[in-house]
């Protein structure tokens, strides 16, 4: 109970800040719908002329796509203070957390939450699914529903893992933020696709080492049934949901061993 | 009476990269590192009982911080024992630092963007402090510290002593046991600091909360704390009482002069050495004295010549 009563606080206190500049948050959050709507816009117009790839049509790369914004959408809040995690090191932020009776990743978690960029990734992902969802053949009843909310908030787990396993890397490095680029960022971008038009390199990193694969891909699969699945193993689809609490436990004990040697070695 | 803090033989190493001159050395350091071990903490001790107010100062980087981490839970020393209230900081961190209050005067804990009164909310939450608890603290700190003005103003508009308050509040509102400040008063003004004093002075007479704090300034060691530890290259070159330390320097004597001619002159005599009317005699034959006066050595004097000749003049009697 008292931690929701944090977790609340700590929300309560982003959207204060937040409304402290009404307008600007409001433009903000207008900004990153924008850009991102026209990413999506860009790649929807090529679509129209290649009609399909690998057996895909637009509206299921829609449905693909909306998977990886609204997950996104509550990682950017509950997350948010990790991706300036290596300031916190840096800046001696991390020592004040220190004192304070409670988990150190808890105090974290919603603390400066992104609200303008959840409104912005979020409404774009609620467009693209009402777009195609209706569209792309899917019987929802009670089991498709459940897949679908566990594998929403798998993919939020597995990229919160992501996100706790690059913050862990501050415990090492003093700049950590291009790794993150590297791995987090342009993973994110290959993801949009079916991952079954890269490259065996790529596809295996997709996988098994930065596994945006089961943030959308697998999950897709699931649901759509497409004939590219043929070429991995089908017990794929059915781990998606759990591959992300599974990556976040193990990103967990990486950021405990992580501090018990900041303890150690100071900054 | 049993004591609150036991600090035995405590070290804290830290590595530094050597790094040599020249072309060769430097490629030659990308691969295989030289390593210098620096003692930030080098072997201290001592023991604070409950209740007691003990100022620790120390030049820049003589291992003042790193102490505080090591008591405060943040660091492992690299050998020695830290208890405190019965935990070993480091170990038990959640259990702990429930007990404790840490104000770091340099790095605030509260929300810029937003007034004082929501990080205090935050911090009800995160010590689960009793309402009751929560609003008599709340009413109580703001009234001393003089606060009612400013509790909900954003913090980005309060002057750097409001905001210190804050920091000083949020650290406080849960009753801790034992408080430590490190470097409260740096950067205010003479008013700012003063409340600060005031109210650190009365937590601790009338709670009886057990204080540690660090400062550069000599007149909050004065006019806060009766015992003195003072650190230097990570060794424990002092432990006592103010007034002990003052004793020690009560021979020494500065006398200023304004000659006749308008020249002024700052002279340091040890009385002990030559009595005073000796000294006086000598200074009216040999100048046309205007004006005269004599002052104590004022703490800053001693401490400066503590740190510089470090062991010097204490080391003998230590």
């Amino acid at each position: 109970m008292g931690e929701l009563r944090i977790a609340l606080q700590s929300l309560k206190m982003s959207i204060h800040t937040r409304l402290q500049y009404r307008v600007d948050s409001a433009v903000a959050a207008l900004a990153v719908f924008i850009r991102e709507s026209a990413n999506i816009i860009v790649i929807y117009l090529a679509l129209l002329k290649f009609d399909r790839i690998n057996e895909w049509n637009v509206n299921e790369m829609l449905f693909l796509f909306s998977l990886l914004f609204l997950t996104y959408a509550f990682v950017v809040s509950l997350f948010a203070d990790l991706r300036y995690f290596s300031d916190t090191i840096r800046e001696g932020r991390f020592d004040r957390l220190m004192v304070r009776p409670r988990g150190l990743l808890f105090q974290l978690v919603l603390n400066n939450a992104d609200i303008i960029a959840s409104v912005g990734h979020g409404t774009l992902g609620i467009i693209l699914f009402l777009v195609s969802a209706g569209r792309v053949g899917i019987q929802w009843n009670t089991g498709t529903v459940l897949y679908y909310t566990g594998t929403i908030i798998g993919g939020v787990l597995m990229q919160g893992g992501m996100f706790i396993i690059f913050s862990s890397l501050s415990f090492y490095f003093v700049e950590t933020g291009s790794i993150r680029d590297i791995f987090y960022w342009n993973m994110r971008k290959f993801a949009g696709y079916p991952i079954s038009i890269y490259p065996k390199v790529i596809q295996i990193i997709m996988i098994y080492i930065v596994p945006f694969a089961f943030v959308n891909y697998f999950p897709a699969q699931y649901l759509l049934r497409k004939p590219d699945m043929a070429q991995y193993p089908e017990i794929y689809m059915y781990l998606a949901p759990f591959a992300g609490i599974m990556i976040y436990f193990l990103a967990y004990l990486f950021w405990r061993f992580s501090v018990k040697r900041y303890k150690s070695t100071g900054n | 009476m049993e004591h609150m803090i036991e600090v035995s033989h405590v070290k804290r190493y830290y590595k530094v990269a050597k790094r040599e001159q020249g072309m060769g050395n430097s490629i030659r350091h990308l691969f295989k590192r030289k390593y210098e071990i620096k003692r930030a903490v080098d072997d201290v001790s001592f023991t604070i009982k409950k209740g007691e107010i003990v100022g620790f100062i120390g030049p820049n980087g003589a291992g003042k911080s790193t102490t505080v981490k090591m008591l405060s839970g943040i660091l492992y020393p690299d050998d020695g024992s830290v208890k405190i209230d019965g935990f070993i900081p480091y170990k038990q961190r959640k259990q702990y630092v429930k007990n404790i209050g840490v104000v770091f005067g340099q790095k605030s804990q509260l929300n810029w963007d937003l007034p004082l009164i929501e990080s205090f909310e935050l911090m009800r939450y995160i010590y689960k402090i009793p309402m009751d608890l929560y609003e008599e603290n709340l009413h109580q700190f703001t009234e001393l510290l003089d606060m009612e003005d400013f509790l909900y103003q954003p913090v980005r508009q309060l002057s750097l002593g409001q905001r210190m308050r804050g920091d000083i509040v949020a650290a406080l509102l849960h009753s801790p046991k034992i408080v430590f400040f490190d470097e409260p008063t740096i950067g205010l003004d003479v008013v700012a600091k003063e409340k600060i004093r005031n109210f650190i002075r009365y937590m601790n007479q009338k709670n009886d909360t057990t204080i540690i704090f660090t400062t550069h300034d000599m007149q909050d060691i004065e006019k806060i704390c009766e015992r003195l530890i003072i650190i230097d290259s990570g060794k424990k070159i002092y432990d006592g009482s103010i007034q002990d330390i003052k004793n020690r320097y009560t021979s020494i004597k500065n006398i200023k002069l304004i000659l006749e001619d308008g020249r002024k002159e700052m002279r340091t005599y040890d009385t002990s050495k030559k009595p005073m009317n000796q000294i006086m005699e000598e200074i009216f034959r040999e100048n046309q004295v205007k004006d005269i006066s004599i002052c104590e050595t004022e703490i800053d004097e001693i401490i400066r010549d503590i740190y510089e000749g470090s062991s010097r003049i204490l080391s003998s009697e230590l």
